[in-house]
């Protein structure tokens, strides 16, 4: 009976390495829970349980979601009325080591590594060509994953390999030379530009993130890659992928495109580098768009205009945000009947205004799949073209050596898209670094790059640049400059001894 | 007249106060100090003696002068046996923590649960109830909690099987599958001396259910009947119409349409959801002899309503149990059969908090909505209910219906074979079999109200089995030397497997073209070698040594095998020279035990493999136009080993003035060592932030002292009570990191409990309310504590914890004639609870949610706070902590018995009165909650009961 005691698990979804990467066409169910892990929150779908982070409540560990909260939620983009554990602190900028959405951000991040690795070493055991896309992909997604953590968290474990020896920190620098590293290999290894399935990602991606390390160089290294930056911008703003410029629904603009139920398919999907797929029935999370949509939603607006069954009244803008649109630039979709523009109180939702930018109709005004209004079908673009345009302009004002009429048309290019017209364009005496953080604003908000662009300015933490409630305080304040990176969770510090904690945490 | 004295046989010590009465008569007297007597008689009167702890003399008179009567000491008090796993022994050589409580001793009133049989009767152990709901399940702690992710549930072994301590799907809760009336006694082993032989299960404390068996002699009839009512005792102090019509038209936020959303009603959904819950029990049984084979058979038949309308439990259950005796009783077996029927109706429990939140300005019915008649808020912009609106609770009640019907079967055969050429030696071979099997199925009116716009209502189905294989093989040795030295050794072989197949349906998934269909397996093995001496010098001394070697399928094969020894001294003082002639001490016995226990209770099944788990269709993922099943490697660890748990226990056995004061003595200190703890690992070096991994260390340390005493005994009148006390003091002491723990009901993800070193675990970590001059809690101001200007997590602390300091129970029992009186009254000292109904529901805010198309019900607390806003660190505050000490006056019960009223019969009549009394100073419904977070409790009704025992 001894022999009895070696028991294999006997449940069906339970599967064993050789299962999944017996071949290529198995393993690409491995791969696809590499690109899931930013989109989704576990095997269970809904978050209805087998979580990938156990620290945090399911629905709240989706990456984008963190995203949004690390990302806009503490800046002039976004605040949020709910009481959820440690999300007040966000706005407020008063969290701590043990804050969970940092933690979470933090675990989901590393995880993400564990499971690159993982797959690369087990893939690199497959014969088939199309594995070793995989693998580069794998590379892809794993330098993506470090480019978040040198973001948010500046220095932590360079881990490339499963094993369970505890890990030290390398420095930001290595961080960014493994980075940078990687991506230089993996751009030749991936597909050309839109070789790639829709959803994977190709050379451009490659490009494209090489162009955000390198902007962001001299904040996490103390040497400027402005040049590189514009050349690899170039690289993108010259290969395949176009700005959409298709107004489906007939609006007037071709924005509000890049936010509906199918921006897969109305031409959005051209100026996605990197995304995340979201599927109403399918690929299914209360993160993600469904988040995006249902929490900006309260007050006297309307749920079905944005194609979901109900608003969850959470999150709305300072008037900061408001403020910087000019009257025809249709980007600024705010919600106002009811609504003040001015924040008394932040768990309110009448105070600031609502957003309207992300909806869960396609171009034709229909709902999205999910026709109980639950889960959207909206997908989150992580990088798309705009956002390079933005940086070539920025690297060179920055002294990147690229050419400033070129930075003037791109820019050019998103404002007439704006205004539907040529109304809102600029010239190359209203290009300044000032403008690019504010065409930043305009064309990016809410999609997760505020805080690394105010850090960049230097405008995070301090007085320069102060928005409502900011460090807590009404009209806005200062806050010590630790709090420009955020802290690596209490409880990974305590099981890890090699680990130091950031300043100031 | 007769004169004479009474005295002990052994000792000739006269005995005083002994009855003496003439048989068949009124008359009699009782002795004097000195044990003289004086009485009128004739000859040829039969003369009765009697006195408790000695063997009633019956001597008749034929003119002796003096009339001298030795008594001999009863010792059938002292042979009472203790079962203590895989064998028995006597009273009087225990060597462990043990406490038998027998049927007689058996808590009365509507018992549907065995561990409801001994709720304070045992020091140290306590039973709590996880809800009023019928057949709901008991939370057991011997001696407080000494785990983290495992579970701190004692084993229950019944008839020699060691239960499955998982639950079961649809049933309320394992126990209730047996019958209480046929339960003959309950050991609770508490130290692990006494518990190592049960190695890696017993780390919680174990026990032993012993069901009764037949008996020599005619056959015996009992028929048990009652009938019950339950009612509410009180309800949710949340605002009643009038309060909330003022409130929200008062409110900042209030506007044309908040105001048109109030309506002229005055609902009390409490009252709405609760109700009255009738009840009956009936047992019969029959024991005695047949064809030769003692036999006993039960049937009995449960059906409890719960006070939350349509909550309804049935059972029925059926019993045999054969013990024949072969070969001039060498072989002795032993055949027991026992099967369950459980029919639950579950009553929507979600109406509870909803009954604590809708607004009371609300009507019940609406016709003109489409939700069967109930009323409901509705969304102008959809039609529909709002999102975040809460649902009716009377139709969540009553568009619910969830049932489950769950079928078990435990039967073993157990042989014992005195060897014919070698007496000393016994042979015992046990096989078991506990299976369960149990349907359900939840159907959710089309007619309730939902977001939803496609809903066309839904059901969802499960199907569970599982099967529990036991079998023992042991060999006992029994030698008796020159009458002083005796010696019994145990050795054997115990295999148990444990297999799930677990299937559920969702129609809703179905219709979203999603998987909908799950199964979900898993088994697992445990293997053990078990070996016991127990050595007794001259009935003074005694040893007991034990050793348990225990594998599980869930350890890596490196970790698998653990080693459990124990220890165990006892010395039986009374027997001493020096104590033997003692008029007042009838028993003293010192012991010292100390055992290891190792434990995987609870741990999940192939951890140490590395797995990848297939996503569900609802989580797969889209490359190009095509959907991909993702593989997630699962975490792992292939570290894991036993937890051990360690316990030094000292004991004091005692009984004093013919018994008629007895109890017990025990100090104890448990160490766990290796705790598993759901633990953060780096996430660098595993697929998730958390496993189940050894770290850490927790200690329990606490004394118990109980005491039974005989105040009055005569033969009209008796008198007894007994108390018990356990103090117990339980801390991390060892723990690298803090756990959060404890998810309340207010934001999402907010916890308020933590395991942090230095602390008991479950203690709750909050932030320091501050309060103004009239000790009005003032919102939003807290302890900086760290004195850096900001209120953040930092300024948290540990603030008290949910177990109790001091636990007691005092009971007490009065027989006069035919009337018995028995009071049942428990007190918990030190434990508190966080009022989540108060805390998660008491904001102003709350009152008028963002979107402005319905309104919310507040707890009455806010008239006390004037708490504005849900912010996490609101619904953090200390102030919510409450003290949740108690008193309770459990049962009362009062009985009459008729001897004669039918020949040969006896009957009892009986009414008793649950949960009379509590007093408290907490705030919410009960102060008594399991784990001691407060939220949407199911009230335990006062149940009035009238009953009926009949034998013959």
């Amino acid at each position: 009976c001894h022999g009895d005691l070696d028991q294999f698990p006997i449940d069906p979804d339970s599967f064993t390495e050789q299962d999944v990467f017996a071949n290529a066409t198995e393993a690409k169910g491995a791969l696809a829970k590499l690109y899931a892990s930013l989109a989704l929150t576990g095997q269970d779908g809904g978050d209805g349980g087998n979580a990938d982070i156990t620290d945090i409540e399911q629905g709240f560990s989706q990456y984008t979601r963190m995203l949004f909260n690390l990302n806009e939620l503490t800046t002039d983009h976004g605040v949020v009325g709910w009481g959820d554990s440690g999300l007040p602190d966000l706005h407020g900028m008063y969290w701590t080591g043990s804050n969970s959405f940092t933690g979470a951000m933090y675990l989901r991040l590393a995880q993400q590594v564990s499971f690159c690795n993982s797959f690369i070493t087990n893939a690199e055991g497959l014969s088939d060509a199309e594995a070793q896309t995989f693998i580069a992909e794998a590379r892809f997604l794993r330098a993506f994953a470090y480019y978040n953590l040198i973001d948010f968290y500046g220095s932590v474990p360079l881990v490339t390999k499963i094993t369970t020896d505890l890990p030290s920190q390398a420095s930001r620098t290595e961080l960014f030379n493994f980075v940078e590293t990687e991506l230089l290999e993996v751009k030749d290894l991936l597909p050309d530009a839109k070789g790639n399935e829709y959803g994977r990602v190709d050379k451009v991606a490659a490009w494209a993130l090489l162009s955000k390390l390198y902007l962001n160089a001299d904040v996490w290294t103390g040497t400027d890659r402005y040049s590189d930056c514009v050349a690899y911008s170039n690289d993108v703003i010259n290969s395949s992928y176009a700005i959409n410029t298709v107004d489906a629904n007939g609006n007037g603009t071709a924005y509000d495109e890049l936010f509906l139920a199918d921006n897969n398919s109305n031409g959005a999907q051209n100026e996605f580098i990197f995304l995340v797929n979201f599927d109403g029935k399918q690929s299914t999370t209360y993160g993600g768009s469904t988040f995006l949509i249902h929490a900006a939603i309260g007050g006297t607006m309307d749920p079905t205009e944005f194609g979901v069954n109900g608003g969850w009244g959470g999150n709305r803008v300072t008037k900061n945000l408001v403020n910087k649109f000019e009257t025809g630039d249709q980007r600024g979709m705010f919600y106002t009947d009811g609504q003040n523009l001015e924040i008394e109180s932040i768990p309110q939702f009448s105070e600031g205004y609502a957003c309207t930018k992300f909806k869960n109709i396609d171009s034709n005004g229909e709902q999205g799949n999910d026709k109980t209004g639950e889960f959207t079908d909206v997908d989150l673009a992580l990088i798309r073209l705009p956002e390079i345009f933005l940086n070539y302009a920025e690297a060179s004002l920055r002294g990147g050596g690229g050419d400033m009429n070129t930075a003037v048309t791109l820019i050019n290019q998103l404002r007439e898209r704006a205004y539907g017209d040529a109304s809102g364009n600029i010239s190359a005496a209203d290009l300044d670094l000032q403008f690019v953080l504010d065409e930043r604003s305009r064309e990016l908000y809410w999609e997760g790059q505020r805080r690394t662009d105010l850090v960049r300015y230097n405008f995070f933490t301090t007085a320069n640049y102060l928005w409502p409630f900011k460090a807590n305080q009404k009209n806005g304040t200062s806050t010590d400059p630790f709090r420009n990176i955020f802290p690596i969770p209490n409880n990974t510090i305590s099981t890890n001894p090699n680990l130091i904690q950031n300043p100031g945490y | 007249t007769v004169t004479g004295m009474v005295s002990e046989t052994d000792t000739n010590i006269p005995i005083a106060g002994v009855n003496i009465i003439v048989k068949g008569t009124t008359t009699g007297t009782v002795t004097d100090f000195d044990g003289n007597f004086s009485l009128s008689v004739s000859q040829g009167n039969v003369l009765q003696f009697s006195y408790l702890g000695f063997v009633t003399q019956e001597i008749t008179y034929s003119g002796q002068a003096p009339l001298n009567v030795q008594l001999v000491e009863d010792t059938s008090v002292l042979d009472e046996v203790v079962v203590i796993g895989y064998g028995a022994v006597k009273k009087e050589d225990v060597t462990g923590a043990a406490d038998l409580v027998t049927d007689k001793d058996f808590n009365q009133g509507p018992v549907v649960s065995a561990p409801q049989l001994i709720q304070g009767k045992v020091a140290g152990v306590s039973v709590t109830s996880s809800s009023g709901a019928p057949g709901d399940g008991q939370e057991i702690r011997i001696r407080g909690n000494s785990s983290l992710s495992l579970n701190n549930n004692p084993l229950v072994v019944i008839d020699g099987i060691p239960l499955d301590q998982g639950g079961i799907g649809g049933s309320r809760n394992p126990l209730n599958m047996v019958n209480p009336n046929d339960i003959e006694s309950m050991t609770v082993l508490k130290d692990a001396s006494a518990t190592s032989i049960y190695g890696s299960r017993a780390a919680n404390g174990v026990i032993i259910v012993t069901t009764k068996k037949g008996k020599d002699g005619d056959f015996k009839f009992n028929l048990s009947s009652l009938t019950s009512v339950g009612s509410p005792i009180d309800k949710v102090d949340v605002l009643n119409a009038d309060e909330f019509r003022n409130i929200v038209m008062n409110h900042p936020q209030a506007n044309a349409t908040t105001l048109s959303l109030l309506q002229d009603y005055d609902t009390d959904w409490q009252d709405e959801i609760y109700g009255s819950a009738f009840g009956q029990d009936h047992s019969f049984s029959a024991t005695g002899k047949a064809f030769g084979v003692p036999m006993r058979a039960s049937i009995s038949y449960t059906d409890f309503e719960g006070i939350l309308k349509r909550d309804n439990f049935k059972r029925t259950t059926g019993a045999l149990s054969l013990t024949p005796k072969l070969f001039d009783d060498h072989l002795k077996i032993e055949l027991n059969a026992r099967g369950t029927y459980t029919e639950n109706a579950f009553g929507n429990r979600d109406a509870i908090s909803s009954a604590n939140s809708y607004a009371p300005t609300q009507p019940i019915y609406d016709s003109s909505l489409p939700y069967g008649g109930y009323s409901s808020w509705i969304d102008p912009a959809t039609g529909l209910e709002p999102s975040l609106a809460n649902t009716n609770p009377v139709a969540l009640l009553n568009l619910k219906d969830d049932v489950a019907e769950v079928r078990r079967f435990i039967g073993n055969a157990k042989f014992d074979y005195n060897l014919h050429f070698f007496p000393d030696l016994t042979a015992t071979v046990n096989a078991a079999l506990d299976k369960s099997n149990s349907h359900g199925r939840v159907i959710t009116s089309e007619l309730m109200p939902t977001t939803d716009p496609t809903w066309n209502g839904a059901r969802t189905s499960f199907r569970n089995e599982s099967t529990n294989n036991l079998f023992d093989a042991y060999l006992t040795y029994n030698k008796t030397l020159n009458e002083a030295h005796k010696l019994t050794v145990v050795g054997g072989y115990s295999y148990q497997s444990f297999e799930y197949d677990n299937y559920s349906y969702d129609s809703e998934l179905e219709e979203r073209g999603n998987t909908y269909e799950f199964i979900d397996k898993s088994k697992n093995v445990l293997l053990s070698y078990f070996g016991r001496l127990n050595y007794g010098y001259d009935n003074r001394y005694l040893l007991t040594a034990t050793l348990r070697a225990d594998a599980s399928s869930k350890l890596n094969p490196d970790n698998r095998w653990g080693y459990f020894p124990s220890v165990a001294l006892a010395w039986n003082m009374h027997n001493e020279n020096f104590l033997e002639d003692s008029s007042v001490l009838n028993e003293l016995k010192l012991r010292v035990g100390y055992g290891e226990v190792g434990n995987v209770n609870g741990l999940g099944d192939y951890q140490f493999l590395t797995r990848y788990l297939g996503s569900q269709s609802n989580a797969n993922y889209q490359f190009g136009n095509s959907f991909y099943q993702t593989y997630r490697p699962d975490p792992i660890n292939p570290d894991l080993r036993w937890e051990i748990g360690n316990t030094l226990n000292v004991g004091l056995d005692y009984s004093l003035l013919n018994r008629r004061i007895s109890g017990s003595f025990n100090a104890y200190i448990k160490q766990t060592k290796d705790l598993i703890a759901f633990a953060s690992v780096d996430p660098f070096t595993n697929f998730g932030s958390r496993i189940d991994k050894n770290i850490g260390d927790m200690e329990n340390k606490g004394v118990e002292f109980a005491i039974n005493v005989i105040p009055v005994r005569t033969d009209d009148f008796e008198w007894s009570v007994s108390y018990n006390i356990a103090l117990n003091d339980n801390q991390i002491t060892d723990l690298p990191f803090d756990q959060v723990t404890g998810g309340i009901s207010g934001g999402v993800g907010n916890n308020i409990q933590l395991h942090t070193e230095g602390e008991a675990p479950y203690s709750f970590y909050v932030f320091q309310q501050i309060y103004d001059n009239n000790g009005k809690p003032i919102e939003g101001a807290f302890v900086d504590r760290n004195g850096d200007n900001v209120i953040n997590d930092a300024d948290k602390y540990v603030h008290k914890n949910p177990y109790a300091d001091v636990i007691m129970g005092l009971n007490t029992n009065l027989t006069y004639k035919n009337w018995d009186l028995a009071i049942i009254t428990r007190a918990n000292i030190g434990n508190y609870a966080y009022n989540n109904v108060a805390s998660g529901n008491s904001y102003l805010n709350g009152v008028i949610p963002t979107t402005n198309n319905f309104l919310w019900n507040i707890h009455s607390d806010y008239l006390y706070t004037g708490f504005k806003n849900q912010t996490d660190n609101n619904f953090l505050s200390s102030h919510f902590i409450e003290d949740a000490s108690f008193f309770k006056l459990d049962n009362i019960t009062l009985g009459y018995t008729l001897n004669d009223a039918v020949k040969d019969a006896s009957i009892r009549l009986y009414g008793s009165v649950q949960n009379l009394l509590t007093i408290t100073d907490y705030n919410g419904l009960d102060p008594e909650i399991n784990g001691g977070i407060d939220n949407s409790f199911y009230p335990r009704p006062r149940t009035i009961v009238l009953g009926l025992n009949v034998g013959f």
